[in-house]
């Protein structure tokens, strides 16, 4: 028997209409999420593609709409954001996406789309023109740089180099690094200590910064350096007690121990070394030569800072890795794949390119813009011999499928610091580091299959 | 049963009997209740419908989840059954991180309570300027959790923070205000900087005390603080066990550990000082920097039973020292 109208709704009734309206709203709502990344509107399609802030300017934006009638509708890069999207099938169109760390995660869960076929046809991105970096965006699955290519890089720099203010090692009174020739690592951690400045318990002056672009990366850069490596040869199993690991970690933490840079015990408040380097307040920074694009802004900075070669390890072998390759990848779910490699193209190998390629804000990633990279001041020619002589060491150190850098940096912050400030040896923190990470890599070998 | 089949049931002999039929078809289609209901339902609706929606279809979520090994992408994640709350009850980390926000809420809390009632109190009498002092010491509490953490972080840093700068003043060396053992003492200092929320609802409570109880104890020779612990105190319980209930749930939720955390980036949780390392900061880690979504989501769970619990016991504990202001014949 149906209730009469006009009857009161029982509360069971009206909770069922309740759960129903819930359920007509949630469907709603996520149907207005996936036309998000597929709305056509004007003259051409839209495409969402989710960047940091100041990736892809609002600038660029108008350009791409006037260059290739195409609308790009900007997202602000989160992970979880981009899980969400993924989860509901509505990935945007292009991810930035760093890949010396993140190509073989997002391949490996074949979440990536194939550029092969695009790269195959296309007029401005040319196989042949595409410098090596790019291969790190590459992934057979199992070796990173191999196989197909899911991604390319923006820019790229050999992020085991650094930085140095040469006003504050005459101050000093420490020799400078030769110009050519690296440093011993042990070399440049005295240096630091000689460079270091405290007064009242602060620090005034760091003596040198050495983190690199995460934490762990740095120490699969600094094991190669050592001649070894973090990974086991299938990549399901990190071990920081052989001897090469154990010398990169034992060199890791005697730098945070001595205090002379930021380090996860004693951070920069500026969050990064940029705005400490440029205060005259760092004599060397661990970056590579995009931090050129900043320095380069300053031209009485620009006049005392030297661009130096990757240290290495005594008895270690010469390399010089990118631990980046920050750039853009196309989701395998992508909606709009043909207007999204347009995009991908012009972003690439066009005006935004090129714009970066003068800019000094990192090596252009096509052979072709490469003489685009300034060389007017003398103190820019001077950094760009440095930089021509490193290349020849480039070199791509493999990183893991089975977690993020994130994950693995999590593990790290939360074991390391007893090290750094002296509670526990380098012996027990190889230990312990290798049994948390070979736990969750053995989590991720499980879900990838 | 429709006014057709009423009816017709009517029109036979033998239910003409046993009925009055008359006065059934006669009756109001909607009586007043049947209104007053239906607009019940219609006012609380969007609220419900935003509970359901919001709340209850996210915990459900979060509860299927807590049961496999769901990571965000991973296409091959699997059903774990209550694996993940087994690894959680033998996990030093979480007990660790429990134990610690269970101090952190046993020593803020009442902090807190205790700041906002006195400069409720300062501010109840009558002072020169009172509506000024009272925006001043409310102001802290309109500033978003984002830009105080940011502020406090820039204050206590150790080699360009002003704290410094004034120790260094007096000839103190310079302090790691932000890292261990200091860390948890510049916490608790951000939970006070907000007692301007507890001192609102405190000054309302205040203001509801009648005059003639502080005049008659007065009279009495009651001393102001006998007056203060004997008649405000009672008077204010209800409000206080408010502010307790709310205040525990808050404090084992914060997330401003994380907002001084020296690195601002994802996996920079985990640097968050021990001291800090309280159970939302492991919860936040294993989400997103570690991507285990069903163990974290096990955490919440774990965590949501435990408020549940605490908050019954804060009632079950105060039943008999809160005053409520009523007529207890009233609900009679």
């Amino acid at each position: 028997m149906h209730p009469r109208a006009g009857a009161a709704l029982s509360r069971r009734r009206f909770l069922a209409l309740s759960a129903a309206g819930a359920a007509t709203g949630a469907t709603a709502l996520s149907g207005c999420a996936m036309r998000v990344s597929s709305g056509i509107s004007g003259s051409g399609e839209t495409i969402t593609v989710m960047v940091k802030p100041g990736e892809i300017t609002p600038d660029d934006v108008k350009q791409a709409h006037r260059d290739l009638g195409i609308k790009i509708v900007l997202v602000k890069y989160d992970i979880t954001k981009l899980i969400a999207m993924m989860t509901t099938g509505s990935p945007p169109d292009l991810v930035r996406g760093v890949g010396a760390i993140d190509a073989p995660y997002f391949a490996a869960r074949n979440v990536m789309e194939d550029l092969d076929p695009y790269f195959a046809t296309s007029s401005v991105l040319r196989p042949g023109d595409l410098d090596p970096v790019n291969d790190l965006w590459r992934y057979d699955g199992r070796t990173q740089g191999r196989g197909p290519r899911y991604g390319m890089a923006k820019d790229f720099s050999q992020d085991s180099m650094y930085w140095y203010n040469t006003a504050l090692f005459d101050k000093a009174g420490v020799g400078l690094p030769p110009e050519l020739d690296p440093v011993t690592f042990e070399e440049w951690l005295e240096n630091a200590g000689r460079l270091t400045r405290r007064r009242n318990g602060q620090t005034t002056v760091f003596g040198g910064s050495y983190n690199g672009l995460m934490k762990s990366s740095l120490l699969a850069c600094l094991t190669a350096a050592a001649g070894g490596s973090l990974f086991t040869d299938d990549f399901t199993r990190v071990d920081f007690t052989t001897p090469e690991a154990r010398k990169a970690l034992g060199w890791y933490i005697d730098y945070c121990k001595t205090r002379v840079g930021p380090s996860p015990i004693q951070p920069d408040p500026n969050t990064w070394d940029g705005p400490t380097y440029q205060a005259n307040r760092m004599a060397m920074s661990n970056a590579g030569y995009w931090l050129g694009g900043l320095i380069n802004t300053d031209r009485k900075l620009a006049q005392v800072s030297r661009l130096a070669p990757a240290p290495v390890f005594e008895g270690g072998p010469r390399i010089s890795p990118c631990q980046g390759g920050t750039g853009l990848w196309m989701p395998a779910k992508a909606r709009n794949k043909d207007a999204a490699w347009r995009v991908f193209e012009w972003f690439f190998g066009e005006g935004p390119a090129k714009a970066r390629a003068s800019g000094g804000w990192g090596i252009p990633t096509l052979k072709s813009l490469r003489s685009m990279m300034p060389a007017q001041e003398e103190y820019q020619k001077r950094v760009l011999r440095v930089q021509e002589a490193e290349l020849k060491h480039f070199s791509v150190i493999s990183f893991t499928p089975y977690a993020t850098a994130d994950a693995l940096d999590a593990l790290f912050n939360q074991i390391a610091p007893a090290a750094m400030t002296g509670r526990i040896s380098i012996d027990t923190l190889a230990g312990r580091l290798s049994s948390a990470m070979n736990e969750q890599l053995k989590r991720g070998k499980e879900q990838v299959g | 049963m429709t006014t057709e089949q009423i009816t017709s049931v009517a029109g036979r002999p033998e239910a003409l009997a046993a009925r009055e039929p008359v006065r059934v078809v006669n009756r109001p289609r909607t009586s007043m209740t049947a209104r007053r209901q239906r607009a019940f339902y219609m006012f609380t609706a969007p609220w419900i419908i935003g509970f359901l929606l919001l709340t209850i279809a996210p915990m459900a979520y979060a509860l299927w989840l807590s049961f496999t090994t769901f990571d965000g992408l991973s296409p091959h994640w699997r059903y774990v059954g209550l694996d993940n709350y087994r690894e959680l009850f033998s996990d030093p980390v979480t007990w660790d991180a429990l134990g610690r926000a269970g101090l952190f809420a046993v020593t803020s809390v009442p902090l807190s309570i205790i700041a906002g009632l006195a400069l409720a109190v300062l501010v109840n009498r009558p002072l020169k300027a009172r509506g000024l002092f009272r925006t001043l010491l409310y102001l802290p509490a309109v500033v978003p959790p984002v830009g105080a953490g940011l502020a406090f972080k820039q204050l206590f840093d150790q080699n360009s923070g002003a704290t410094n700068g004034v120790l260094n003043l007096f000839g103190i060396d310079a302090l790691g205000w932000l890292n261990d053992p200091y860390a948890r003492y510049v916490l608790l200092m951000t939970v006070l900087w907000t007692a301007g929320n507890i001192m609102i609802i405190s000054l309302a409570g205040l203001q509801d005390v009648p005059r003639e109880l502080h005049e008659a104890a007065r009279v009495d020779g009651a001393s102001a603080w006998r007056t203060f612990r004997s008649i405000t105190v009672p008077l204010l319980s209800p409000v206080l066990l408010f502010q307790t209930v709310t205040g525990v749930i808050a404090s084992v939720q914060t997330i401003m550990p994380l907002l001084l955390a020296p690195d601002g980036t994802t996996a920079g949780v985990t640097l968050v000082p021990q001291s800090n390392y309280l159970y939302m900061m492991h919860v936040f880690a294993q989400y997103f920097a570690i991507g285990r979504y069903g163990y974290a989501s096990a955490l919440l769970w774990v965590l949501f039973v435990l408020i549940l619990v605490a908050t019954g016991l804060i009632f079950r504990f105060t039943s008999g020292v809160v005053f409520y202001n009523v007529d207890p014949e009233a609900k009679k």
